[in-house]
C-alpha cells in the first residue's frame, strides 16, 4: 500500500510536469506539483497562489517505510561491516592436500572463516551427528524387533494356551449350585 | 569453487600473430585506451587487492577435501541391520555426488575444447567427445530413471535388473548359436 502510494505520486508529478511543460509559464515548468494545484496570480512572484491541497494521508505510509529502513538497518549494517572486516582482515582459507599423518579437525573442511567458526563453536561434529542419528536409528529398530516378538509371542499363547497370557477368570466350581441338576425328576 | 580448479588443464596453445616492430605516427587510440584503463581502474585495484592480501597473508589457514572411510555396501549389509543400512545409503549418496561432479567436469572439457578450437571443433574434439557419451551412458545406466526419491536399494535394484537382462540376452546369444 505504501509502495502503491509513491508510486501514484510518482505517476501525478510525472503528469503535472507533462501538463506544465507544454502550455505553462516558464517558471512553473520545473516545480513538481499535483495537478490542479497551480493557479498564476497577478502580483506573487513565483508560487502562484497559496492552495490547501486535499490528498490522502501519506503519514502512515511514510511512518511505515521509516520504521522498515530502520530495523532493518539496525541488524543489517553491523552485520555487514562485520562480514567486510572479516573478508578483508582474516580472509578465506586456502585449498590444501591433507598432509602425512594428520587428521583435520571436523571444522578445517570449511572454507569462509565464519563458517568454520560456527561448525566448531555452535554445532556437533558431523561424527557425533552421524552416531547421533545412528542411535535413533538403533533404538527404532530394536523397537520393531520387541514388538514383531511380541506380536509372535501373543499369537503363540493363544495358540497353544500354555503361557502366562490369555487366562480368563471363570468362577470357582465350588460356588456352582448343582441343586436342580441334583436329582433326575427335578 | 572455480577459483580452486586446476586451469592448467584448459591451457590455449599460444597464439601465432606475429610482433611488429615499426611505430606508426598517428597515435593508436586503444593503446591510448589502455593506458588510461591501466593508471585509472588496473592500479588501484591491485592496489588495493594486494593490500587486503598482504593483511590476509599474516595467519593463512588452510583446508582440506573430507576423505571418508569405504563401508560395506548394500548389497553386504545382512537383514534388518538398520545401521549398516544407513551407513551404506550415506555412502551411496556420496559417491553419486562424486559421480555427478565426474560428469560435470567431462562436459566442462567439451566445451573448453570447443571454445579453444573455433571452427576446428567438429574435427579436433572427437576424443573428449566420445569421453562424456561414454560418461554420460554410464551414469545414465547407474542412476538414470531411479527419480527423485532413488536411493541405495532401488540403485541395486535396478543394477540386479540390468544384470538379469544380460544373462538372458547372453543366454539367448548362446543358444541361437
Amino acid at each position: 500500500m505504501a509502495a502503491m502510494s509513491l508510486l501514484l505520486r510518482a505517476a501525478a508529478v510525472w503528469g503535472a510536469r507533462r501538463a506544465a511543460s507544454s502550455t505553462r509559464l516558464p517558471w512553473l515548468v520545473g516545480v513538481a506539483r499535483l495537478p490542479g494545484t497551480v493557479a498564476p496570480v497577478r502580483h506573487s512572484s513565483s508560487h502562484g497562489k497559496r492552495m490547501f491541497i486535499i490528498k490522502a494521508t501519506s503519514f502512515y505510509d511514510t511512518r511505515f517505510l521509516n520504521l522498515l529502513r530502520f530495523y532493518i538497518f539496525l541488524t543489517a549494517i553491523p552485520a555487514a561491516l562485520f562480514i567486510t572486516y572479516v573478508n578483508i582482515f582474516i580472509g578465506e582459507a586456502e585449498l590444501a592436500e591433507i598432509p602425512e599423518g594428520y587428521t583435520p579437525d571436523y571444522w578445517e573442511y570449511y572454507k569462509h572463516p565464519i563458517s568454520r567458526w560456527i561448525a566448531r563453536y555452535l554445532l556437533d561434529p558431523p561424527e557425533k551427528d552421524y552416531e547421533k542419528e545412528m542411535a535413533l536409528l538403533d533404538v527404532e529398530a530394536k523397537k520393531t524387533q520387541l514388538r514383531l516378538m511380541q506380536l509372535e509371542a501373543r499369537r503363540l499363547m493363544r495358540q497353544r494356551g500354555d503361557g502366562p497370557w490369555y487366562h480368563y477368570e471363570t468362577p470357582d466350581k465350588n460356588l456352582v449350585d448343582n441343586s436342580m441338576k441334583s436329582t433326575p425328576d427335578n | 569453487m572455480p577459483e580452486d580448479r586446476d586451469w592448467e588443464a584448459y591451457k590455449v596453445p599460444p597464439t601465432r600473430t606475429p610482433v611488429s616492430e615499426k611505430t606508426p605516427s598517428v597515435l593508436n587510440p586503444v593503446s591510448f585506451i589502455e593506458t588510461v584503463f591501466k593508471y585509472v581502474i588496473d592500479a588501484p585495484v591491485t592496489f588495493v587487492r594486494e593490500w587486503i592480501e598482504r593483511q590476509q597473508a599474516k595467519n593463512k589457514f588452510y583446508y582440506y577435501h573430507q576423505k571418508f572411510r569405504r563401508v560395506p555396501d548394500l548389497s553386504e549389509c545382512l537383514e534388518d541391520d538398520y545401521l549398516c543400512f544407513f551407513e551404506a545409503e550415506a555412502q551411496w549418496k556420496r559417491d553419486r555426488m562424486v559421480d555427478q561432479e565426474i560428469v560435470e567436469i567431462i562436459r566442462e572439457r567439451l566445451g573448453a575444447c570447443k571454445q579453444r578450437e573455433g571452427p576446428n571443433q567438429f574435427q579436433n574434439c572427437a576424443k573428449e567427445a566420445e569421453q562424456l557419451l561414454q560418461v554420460t551412458k554410464a551414469y545414465q545406466d547407474r542412476y538414470g530413471d531411479l527419480g527423485v526419491h532413488g536411493n541405495a536399494r532401488t540403485c541395486l535394484m535396478k543394477q540386479k535388473h540390468r544384470m538379469m537382462e544380460e544373462r538372458k540376452a547372453q543366454a539367448d546369444a548362446s543358444q541361437e548359436t
